[in-house]
């Protein structure tokens, strides 16, 4: 899929603006503050009807503006699709088609990003939650049911955590009403381990020759999922497809009963995908903790570049892909094998401050745009060679 | 400019209903104030009616103007029949599509740890109760299909089943997360039709 054309108003600087990409790479290219980010940030929201950056929405209104407008044409298996997003401090409206889709969730999904940006980098050494949320994120554009089950969980896990304070507070003694929220939360917590647990390997199997390839074959990658119900791996070995979330029902069942008493001492919930992480081993060691910095951005690296193809195989098209400010921060092995990965089959639009850290050479002319203060100055095709005689 | 004293009162108690915020309510009040004096007597006559003279039917905890509301003393309804819903909007909403004739029970709201709402704090022992008195076989649960109703209508199985009566549950028809009051009438007639036992 391709972005083909982008159109702004009263979006965070951008009072108006009109963009025609390529179908290979864009660069955003400006000093600092002009509203690169900004450009990655509203493509982002098209297709996420969100910030990748905030949850407040007014944020993205130009200041002292009451709405903002976001609209682009997608290419989707040779179909244009006009998407387009209405934000005012009432909230959103969002169409695609023209057709106005009153729940986001029938948005989302038609358009498929991924965002490269440096804190990503972080996705191996940060806090479990920064990786729980890179599941739900991932997952979630690819898989609308998993989302339904996340938020049914999410609202559970809130009653039942609110319940077993009130239980250790004396406030409550029904064990029968515990005993249905527990039945609940088991029944969608099995839906989202298994997806999670199925991702996970597909993300490993994309991911292990992306590793091998970018350390010239000197290193292999494993990622394990680490459950807080005991043995769910197995279970996913042993058990056949349809049958996984059933004994993963039964599995959390027998957890949380044998827990309870602890449970409501403790008031609230300690075992669920709300409680899990991911781990990644490089050559069997643990890079969050043995991993040299080197190491935990290749892991990182390998891991984004993997969803591409990942995503690729679920939708059958290749998202769109943004990288703000990473290729500064990669060193050229590294940024070489990211260019050369995305060459030609993925829609690319990516930052720079400088020209000169971005190997142009290895791309195929692509489209430079020249940000200044919330305007785009101008907007060309690089051919080969023609950077080094404008500087 | 300021509002005049009555005028900002008025607005300010049209303020008090939901969704109206300071523009409708200005707009409302100026209304008011056009209308002829008869009419905004009757007004304010009903607003006053609709509290004072309202109560809870102290069969099913329906709204009603008398001690026993309309349907509970329509004497030729099924009494195998006990429909279960929320609120007493609900009710209104299943008697305009004129397809169940048997009575109801009305929660006044669900079980939620969150909003601090136990069993004794909707009208589940009035429901037992009522389910040992009398000749009902069959308990139709309708609470809205959202976490809280579900856990609702659960606990409330649980709770009747032990004591031989055939429970089911309104759920096919109403889309997921979705309040009975927004149902349509076709969808409510399916939801009948396809009630299940759990
Ligand atoms: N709602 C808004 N209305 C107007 N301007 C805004 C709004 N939100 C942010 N800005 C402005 O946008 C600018 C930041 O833009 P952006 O984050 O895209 O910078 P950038 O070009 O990516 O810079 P860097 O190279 O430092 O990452 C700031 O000058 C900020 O004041
Ligand atoms: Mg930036
Ligand atoms: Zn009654």
């Amino acid at each position: 899929m391709y972005l083909e054309q982008l159109h702004l108003k009263n979006f965070r600087n951008y009072t108006h603006a009109s963009l025609q990409f390529s179908k290979h790479v864009n660069i955003f290219i400006g000093n600092n503050a002009h509203g690169k980010t900004n450009l990655l940030e509203s493509i982002y929201f098209l297709a996420l009807a969100r910030s990748h950056r905030t949850n407040k929405d007014n944020e993205l209104i130009l200041f002292n503006k009451k709405n903002a407008y976001i609209s682009g044409d997608l290419f989707l298996r040779g179909q244009k699709v006009a998407l387009e997003i209405m934000l005012s401090d009432r909230g959103k409206q969002a169409k695609s088609n023209h057709l106005e889709r009153k729940k986001l969730s029938d948005y989302i999904g038609t358009m498929n990003v991924i965002m490269f940006a440096p804190e990503d980098l972080e996705l191996v050494k940060g806090s479990p939650a920064i990786r729980r949320n890179f599941i739900d994120r991932e997952l979630g554009q690819m898989d609308k049911i998993y989302l339904y089950h996340v938020s049914q969980y999410q609202q559970i896990l809130k009653l039942r955590n609110e319940y077993l304070k009130q239980l250790r507070q004396k406030k409550a003694h029904d064990t029968l009403y515990l005993d249905i929220l527990t039945e609940q939360l088991a029944a969608e917590g099995a839906e989202v381990l298994a997806r999670r647990l199925v991702f996970t390997h597909q993300l490993e199997k994309w991911a292990q020759p992306i590793l091998a390839d970018i350390s010239r074959q000197k290193e292999t990658l494993a990622i394990n999922y680490q459950s807080s119900l005991p043995s769910s791996e197995a279970l996913l070995e042993n058990e056949e497809e349809n049958t996984i979330t059933m004994a993963l029902n039964e599995a959390f069942l027998n957890a949380y009963r044998k827990i309870q008493a602890k449970e409501i001492e403790q008031g609230t919930t300690t075992i669920g995908p709300h409680r899990d992480d991911l781990s990644f081993f490089v050559n069997g060691q643990n890079v969050q903790n043995f991993g040299s910095q080197g190491q935990q951005r290749t892991t990182s690296l390998s891991v984004k570049l993997a969803e591409i193809e990942l995503m690729k195989e679920q939708t059958g098209e290749y998202p769109i892909l943004l990288l703000d400010d990473v290729l500064s921060e990669l060193d050229d092995q590294r940024q070489t094998h990211l260019l050369y990965s995305i060459q030609k089959k993925v829609q690319t639009f990516l930052t720079t401050t400088s020209i000169e850290g971005v190997h142009t050479k290895l791309l195929q002319s692509p489209k430079l745009f020249e940000i200044e203060n919330g305007q785009i100055l101008s907007e060309n095709y690089l051919e080969k060679g023609q950077i080094r005689e404008k500087r | 400019m300021y509002y005049p004293e009555p005028l900002s009162k008025l607005m300010d108690s049209f303020m008090k209903l939901p969704g109206i915020g300071e523009k409708t309510a200005a707009r409302l009040a100026f209304y008011v104030v056009s209308m002829r004096e008869e009419d905004v007597t009757h007004f304010a006559r009903h607003l006053i009616s609709a509290k004072r003279d309202l109560n809870y039917c102290k069969i099913c905890g329906n709204l009603t103007a008398q001690e026993i509301c309309s349907v509970c003393s329509d004497t030729s309804r099924d009494r195998s029949l006990i429909l279960v819903v929320e609120h007493p909007k609900d009710v209104i909403a299943m008697e305009k599509i004129q397809e169940y004739h048997g009575f109801y029970h009305v929660l006044g709201g669900v079980l939620s740890p969150v909003e601090g709402t136990g069993p004794e704090d909707i009208n589940v022992p009035s429901l037992l109760k009522r389910l040992q008195n009398e000749e009902v076989t069959e308990v139709i649960l309708a609470m809205n299909a959202n976490v809280e109703g579900e856990a609702t209508a659960t606990y409330l199985s649980r709770l009747i089943k032990p004591a031989g009566i055939k429970v089911t549950r309104l759920a096919h028809g109403l889309s997921v997360g979705s309040d009975i009051e927004y149902a349509n009438e076709v969808t409510l007639m399916k939801a009948i039709e396809g009630r299940t036992e759990i």
